[in-house]
């Protein structure tokens, strides 16, 4: 699904990451946990092609091809999907318009017809309501006068709809409630298949004992220290990043 | 870029006979420094780069509203009218003498029975005054599209107390278009003015409003997809207490072109209580198209609310990103923001049917 190979990022002459090495294999959850400013959304970033990242050397693979020489919206339709930590507001855009502009904008890139009005409807229905999200919201202007936790249920329903085969989550866990959190995971959850993958940032172990992740890693000054499964959430939760760092 | 350096005028040597003496004996901030923009460099020939299109959507409205120049309009003295009107000619670039001494047309709206109207203004050479009494909701759609003017149109409105009215101004697709405006309100009575302004290659409109006591007064304008020069300038004067005005003007300009917004709110010393609101937006899309923004108040009352804003920007980055990184193209991501942008000014039009229209009309210019 995805290789990273020795990716070194730098941003305005900073280098970020410095030689991140991960490879995600499809049906797989990897869990990215690392101290604050240890390259996490940065990784995050590029790897949804966001301007602005330097890349210095390295290489990224996804199924096969060279994902850096794709643009952030091709990227999208081939199925990479970051759910963003901060999501953007978008003032005067209406939430159910941007998803079926999305959806469309997909369903073109696969050479398939616009998905019809009453098709959309009942899809957005049931996605929305799974994620409990209510049918006012969705007239409502993208993102704008969102909580924090509306915004982030608003991003999962994205990916729910765009199903897409790699799937970035941001800190998705950061601004929920345990409620929220339960009905995020189990959405994230639901799209799991043998056929797509997930990566999971986030700094708590709580999120992972909802969405159980196959492998865990650590991050720390921009490059993979320590690789385990989930017992080594726990023992990060135990012992913190120094320990662990340093036992490394 | 050469319509750009047209317009981009230095020195005043450049600046018309007529111009010059606007700018010498009728600029009211004549101590200040020069802002030449204020006035629409009339006499210049712009030859827009881009031939503006022919304009055929108009047939849909047609079928919802009446014609009301097929009516035999009234011959009325306008000279009559506009002295016993508030405003001086320094005011203005086109309250002039001229405007005075053409026919005047009069429209008693009372006396339709109709509740939408539109009025194709493109071709009409004498002034157009329109009364209304009744209480009444109606609601005039002004055509002005496909023309070459050389002297301004010029619609003067008359609202009786308690009365209603929506106008909506699509000024689309002239060479060159002129627009006078001027309405005076009696107490209580509500007038909303929507200006639909694109693709036009140089135009200039002027809106005087005047408001007497509890009355309200809006004016909502946008303007894209221009070429050469567009001028928008308006002066709101609150005379009596207790009345209130919201304006918001929004323009997206590129490919050189200039956009140049000028309001002023008066507040008399009496009309206390005043409430006034004040908007205009800009967007660049290129860094040689120009955006000239100008709030201004003017207030002689102590117990009045009164607020401006001024805004001059880019389309966000972050927000394109966000549009790509689900999978919509930047040339998409940009018409959507552009829209969502402009359609705030759409947002009060009255008439359901008219506002569908004009959202599917932007829809359809910027796609």
């Amino acid at each position: 699904m995805l290789e990273i190979k020795n990716l070194c990022v730098s941003i305005e002459d900073k280098q970020i990451l410095k030689g991140m090495n991960l490879k995600i294999n499809d049906g797989e959850v990897h869990a990215l946990m690392g101290p604050n400013g240890s390259g996490k959304s940065t990784l995050s970033y590029v790897l949804s092609g966001k301007e602005g990242y330097e890349i210095v050397s390295g290489s990224i693979h996804y199924n096969g091809r060279d994902l850096l020489n794709l643009d952030v919206d091709e990227r999208a339709n081939e199925g990479i999907f970051l759910a963003f930590q901060y999501p953007m507001e978008i003032p005067g855009v209406q939430t159910s318009f941007f998803l079926k502009t999305a959806i469309n904008a997909k369903r073109k890139y696969q050479g398939l017809d616009e998905i019809d009005a009453l098709e959309f409807a009942k899809l957005i229905k049931s996605k929305a309501g799974d994620l409990d999200i209510s049918p006012e919201m969705l007239k409502r202007d993208l993102n704008v006068n969102y909580s924090g936790g509306e915004k982030k249920k608003q991003e999962i329903l994205q990916m729910s709809l765009l199903d897409p085969s790699m799937a970035i989550l941001d800190e998705t866990d950061s601004g929920l409630d345990i409620d929220a959190l339960r009905i995020v995971s189990e959405g994230v959850n639901k799209l799991r298949t043998p056929n797509n993958a997930f990566l999971v940032i986030t700094h708590y172990q709580r999120l992972l004992n909802y969405i159980k992740p196959d492998f865990v890693h650590i991050i720390a000054d921009g490059k993979i220290v320590k690789s385990g499964d989930f017992s080594l959430a726990l023992e990060l939760e135990e012992k913190g990043y120094d320990e662990i760092s340093k036992s490394a | 870029m050469e319509i750009n350096k047209e317009n981009n005028h230095k020195s005043v040597e450049d600046i018309s006979a007529k111009t010059q003496y606007i700018i010498e004996n009728q600029n009211p901030f004549r101590n200040f420094k020069l802002e030449n923009y204020k006035y629409a460099q009339l006499h210049k020939k712009i030859i827009p780069k881009n031939s503006v299109r022919d304009f055929k959507y108009f047939r849909d409205i047609k079928d919802l509203s009446l014609d009301l120049s097929t009516k035999s309009l009234k011959s009325v003295n306008l000279r009559s009218t506009l002295d016993n009107w508030s405003f001086y000619s320094n005011d203005s670039y086109f309250r002039v003498e001229s405007l005075i001494e053409r026919s005047g047309s009069l429209i008693p709206l009372d006396e339709f029975e109709q509740s939408i109207f539109s009025l194709d203004i493109s071709k009409m050479t004498e002034n157009i005054t329109i009364t209304k009494k009744k209480e009444k909701h109606q609601t005039i759609i002004l055509l002005n599209t496909n023309v070459e003017d050389e002297v301004p149109k010029s619609i003067l409105i008359d609202l009786s107390d308690n009365s209603n009215l929506d106008i909506i101004h699509y000024n689309i697709s002239n060479h060159k278009s002129f627009l006078y405006f001027e309405s005076k309100q009696g107490n209580h009575s509500k007038l909303n003015f929507i200006t639909f302004q694109s693709n036009n290659a140089h135009t200039r409109n002027e809106y005087f409003a005047s408001l007497g006591s509890h009355c309200h007064f809006e004016l909502s304008g946008l303007n894209f997809d221009n070429v050469g020069v567009n001028d928008n300038y308006s002066f709101i004067q609150h005379l009596k207490p207790s009345s209130s005005s919201r304006e918001v003007f929004k323009s997206i300009v590129d490919k050189g072109a200039i956009t140049n917004f000028q309001g002023k709110i008066y507040v008399d010393s009496i009309a206390q209580k005043t409430d006034g609101y004040q908007m205009s937006r800009s967007l660049l899309l290129d860094d040689i198209s120009k955006a000239n923004n100008k709030p201004e108040l003017e207030i002689y009352a102590d117990d009045v609310k009164c607020s401006h804003g001024s805004t001059v920007s880019q389309i966000n980055k972050d927000q394109i990103y966000y549009f790509n990184s689900r999978g919509i193209n930047k040339n998409e991501a940009q018409k959507i923001l552009q829209k969502a942008f402009l359609s705030e000014t759409l947002e009060n039009i009255s008439s359901v049917e008219l506002k569908d229209f004009s959202l599917k009309l932007l829809d359809n210019l910027i796609n």
